[in-house]
């Protein structure tokens, strides 16, 4: 008794911490444009929550009053993705403080599980599925009122599932990617789930040569098999409750139910060893013989000075230790595998966007590939910690500091690009000359004026992040706000380009537009680069403040 | 003899909203002083190392490193400066050495330079038996010693320190001490803030206290101790000055800020 009043207290000690940091942070005028920013964020989340909650409310209704229940899988498969996809692709927009640090209070294993999860309530993805999920029910309840308690427990559970399984994935993930070995058997674990979307399209493509016994074999299959997969089992449940087999409708629960403490357990396996203190740390054991020996000279960048050269080499080493941001920087090619060879491709063909239009494919993952980067640009100091005052305190222009982060990005993204142009090849066919010089146009223009923005958002609306956790980081909505805005208009500016260019059937026109803005958007960048020396010592407290912070 | 002070600070005062952290506050460092900085906690001496070093800027007052203003040429203040701050300003996802090879680039040195520097370094210190090893992963003693290493890599003429032998083990502390002892003999000027008052007793000839934003006391430890005597009635105090011993820097100290002890009758509740 006693000790779940204490459980309690602790909980709501925990709830009154997070509402006075917030209030706390609103106190400097960071704090008050973080709330704006906030605040408008969670307009457009809730304008594509109400447009999901609409949409699920008019389908469950239509579905439950045309007594075509047995569809309502169709739409908890995609809510199913969204909730597991979304925080994954766009680890920008996932807020998930990290509760680890709450460690050193006499927490019980049971409190830490339960913030953990409630941590994880408040991802925008969370958010969005459980409109979407309300409105499944809202639907299901108007078409037929009795069902709602049926309907209640059947889509909590699915609810509860998807979000213990969006805990367990990050869990697990962090820990395969903290450590060298882990993180190889990831890795031959990753290509092999790629290879074997390979297999998906060609299957199903001869099918659809061959359509109607070996098509309908395979649909039925496919059936069967969603059918004991957790949005299956859902929908199962609420289908069978409407028509009265209760009996069924309780089997699709239960199994449900076990599918859910069974993730919970791979949960639990992990957070338990987090809560005993676990260290993931890979230092090599202490020799028997200390032997001296030189240190390696440091990598030269031709053209650049040397403390530039030492930025970027020191950059570069951050991120190859950094298994959680080298899984975000392969995520375009990932993209576009799933885009060719998934199954959306095969079973519609004409449906999928780049096989309607091939020539859009290496524009679109180039443009994915800029996308991702803004993890890293738009906070870019993020990972200092308390390196920061190194940076202060050296005799180097804080010019030369950002110019050498910005050659990294820019050595990632031309990576990048040149990855997914060898995919596009093998994939759609090598892109046309045209098509190729009118992306590399494109990037020139974009590339500059995100790294412009992201410059100022470092330094203006800075976020200490750790690089070995993976999801576990507590985002600047300012700088969510900022870059999905710019984004929102590099997309814009970029697609209208093309879509002149072939109104007149002649890319060249896109590269010339592309090659005009990019001109501005140098000039720009560069004027902001010669300013930042002022801004980095104009906001010197904050980055300092937020940066070297326990 | 060249007789301008290396540190000079002119009223120097720092403000946070209604608190003045650091109040007119002058001080003056001579080239070749091992300069210890006092205070108790929240006194001010962090936020003024800082102010010192480029890495929080003065609400008002001058701050002159080897007569050159901090504030209007702070690149060549920094070329000549050395400094390990209260969060050490390490970069924990690089190794000891990788690290210490960037500070010296940063610092202007050439790249064999920086290495070669990095690896005698590295040997002093006592971090070469494990150079795969994360800073991250270090101990507490590890990355101090580490930090004082890339703050002396390029050979700075002055060194600012805050708090260096904070959690670092007698070993490691003697070495450091050594090191010290060895720049200062060669003409460097090193301006150290501790809490060990035998530490700074031992190591300093100079000595500046400052309590409550104000600096109280700033000369050798002799007139330090003249002035503190002077000031204190002989059997008033602590039986040193009456039985004709010698004032500790501890006593000295304590007469200066003025600080009481509290009993633990205050707190019965304590097992």
């Amino acid at each position: 008794m006693e000790s779940s009043v204490h459980r309690r207290g602790q909980l709501i000690a925990i709830a009154n911490l997070r509402w006075r940091m917030f209030v706390n942070g609103l106190r400097s005028r960071r704090g008050k444009m973080e709330l704006l920013s906030r605040v408008i964020v969670t307009l457009a989340f809730t304008v594509g929550g109400f447009g999901g909650f609409a949409a699920a409310t008019g389908f469950a209704w239509y579905f439950t009053s045309q007594n075509k229940d047995e569809f309502l899988p169709v739409l908890l498969w995609p809510i199913f993705f969204f909730w597991q996809v979304f925080p994954v692709m766009a680890t920008a927009f996932t807020n998930n403080p990290d509760s680890s640090e709450l460690l050193r209070f006499p927490l019980t294993y049971r409190s830490f599980f339960l913030v953990r999860l409630a941590y994880g309530m408040f991802d925008p993805a969370s958010a969005l599925s459980s409109a979407s999920i309300i409105g499944i029910l809202l639907g299901i309840t108007v078409a037929r009122p009795l069902l709602f308690p049926w309907a209640l427990l059947a889509l909590f559970t699915f609810g509860l599932f998807n979000l213990v399984l969006m805990q367990t994935v990050f869990a697990w993930v962090e820990r395969w990617l903290a450590q060298r070995r882990t993180r190889e058997v990831l890795g031959v674990l990753f290509i092999l789930f790629m290879l074997s979307f390979q297999l998906i399209g060609p299957i199903t493509a001869s099918l659809d040569k061959h359509p109607r016994p070996e098509l309908k074999r395979a649909i039925e299959i496919g059936a069967r098999v969603q059918g004991a997969l957790p949005p299956g089992l859902a929908g199962d449940a609420i289908a069978q409750a409407a028509h009265g087999q209760y009996g069924v409708g309780i089997t699709s629960l239960l199994f449900l139910a076990v599918l859910t403490m069974a993730v919970g357990y791979l949960l639990h396996l992990r957070l338990r060893r987090q809560f005993r203190g676990e260290n993931l740390s890979e230092a090599a054991a202490r020799p028997l013989v200390v032997q001296s020996q030189m240190v390696q000279l440091g990598w030269e960048l031709p053209g650049f000075s040397d403390s530039v050269g030492a930025i970027f080499e020191k950059e570069i080493r951050y991120l190859s230790r950094s298994g959680p941001m080298l899984l975000t920087l392969i995520m375009p090619i990932f993209m576009l595998v799933i885009f060719r060879l998934g199954p959306m491709n095969s079973m519609h063909q004409r449906s999928n966007f780049f096989n309607r239009a091939p020539d859009m494919a290496f524009p679109g993952v180039a443009a994915y590939a800029l996308l991702v980067l803004t993890n890293l640009v738009y906070n870019s100091f993020g990972g200092e910690a308390a390196g920061i005052q190194f940076y202060y305190a050296s005799p180097v222009a804080f010019r030369h500091i950002v110019l050498g982060k910005n050659l990294t990005h820019a050595a990632i993204l031309v990576g990048n690009t040149f990855l997914a142009w060898i995919a596009v090849t093998l994939f759609y066919g090598q892109p046309t000359l045209a098509v190729s010089v009118a992306t590399v146009a494109g990037l020139l223009f974009a590339a500059p004026l995100n790294f412009t923005a992201g410059n100022l958002l470092s330094l203006y609306s800075p976020r200490k992040r750790d690089f070995s956790t993976f999801g576990r980081q507590n985002v600047s909505q300012t700088t969510v706000l900022a870059s999905l805005g710019v984004q929102i208009a590099v997309v814009g500016i970029g697609a209208a380009a093309f879509l002149i260019a072939r109104l007149y059937k002649n890319l060249w026109i896109a590269t010339l537009l592309f090659l005009a803005l990019a001109i501005i958007s140098w000039v720009l960048y560069a004027m902001v680069l010669k300013r930042l020396d002022g801004i980095a010592v104009e906001r010197r407290e904050t980055l300092l403040a937020e940066l070297c912070r326990a | 003899m060249d007789l301008s002070p290396t540190i000079c600070t002119q009223g120097l005062t720092r403000r946070f909203g209604e608190l003045v952290a650091v109040d007119n506050v002058n001080l003056r460092v001579a080239p070749g002083q091992f300069f210890g900085f006092l205070g108790p906690n929240g006194a001010g001496k962090s936020t003024t190392i800082k102010m010192l070093t480029g890495l929080l800027a003065p609400s008002a007052g001058r701050v002159e490193i080897l007569g050159l203003d901090l504030n209007t040429d702070p690149v060549n203040v920094k070329r000549q400066i050395g400094v390990v701050p209260e969060g050490m300003a390490l970069f924990g996802r690089l190794t000891g050495a990788e690290f210490l090879s960037f500070a010296g680039r940063m610092y202007g040195l050439d790249r064999a330079t920086a290495a070669k520097r990095a690896s005698e370094l590295l040997d002093f210190m006592s971090l070469a038996d494990q150079p795969k090893k994360l800073v991250t992963d270090y101990s507490h003693g590890m990355q101090k010693k580490l930090a004082m290493a890339a703050a002396v890599i390029h050979g700075p003429k002055v060194l600012f320190l805050d708090e260096p032998f904070e959690g670092v083990d007698a070993i490691a502390a003697g070495t450091l001490k050594s090191m010290l002892q060895g720049m200062i003999a060669r003409g460097a000027t090193i301006f150290l803030t501790s809490h060990v008052l035998e530490i700074v007793e031992r190591l300093c000839s100079h000595v500046a206290i400052i309590h409550q934003g104000k600096l109280v006391a700033q000369g050798s430890l002799e007139e330090l101790r003249a002035g503190v005597e002077a000031q204190t009635p002989a059997g008033s105090g602590d039986g040193a000055a009456a039985s004709g011993e010698k004032l500790t820097l501890e006593q000295i100290f304590l007469r200066v800020v003025g600080g009481s002890r509290r009993t633990e009758m205050e707190l019965s509740w304590l097992g």
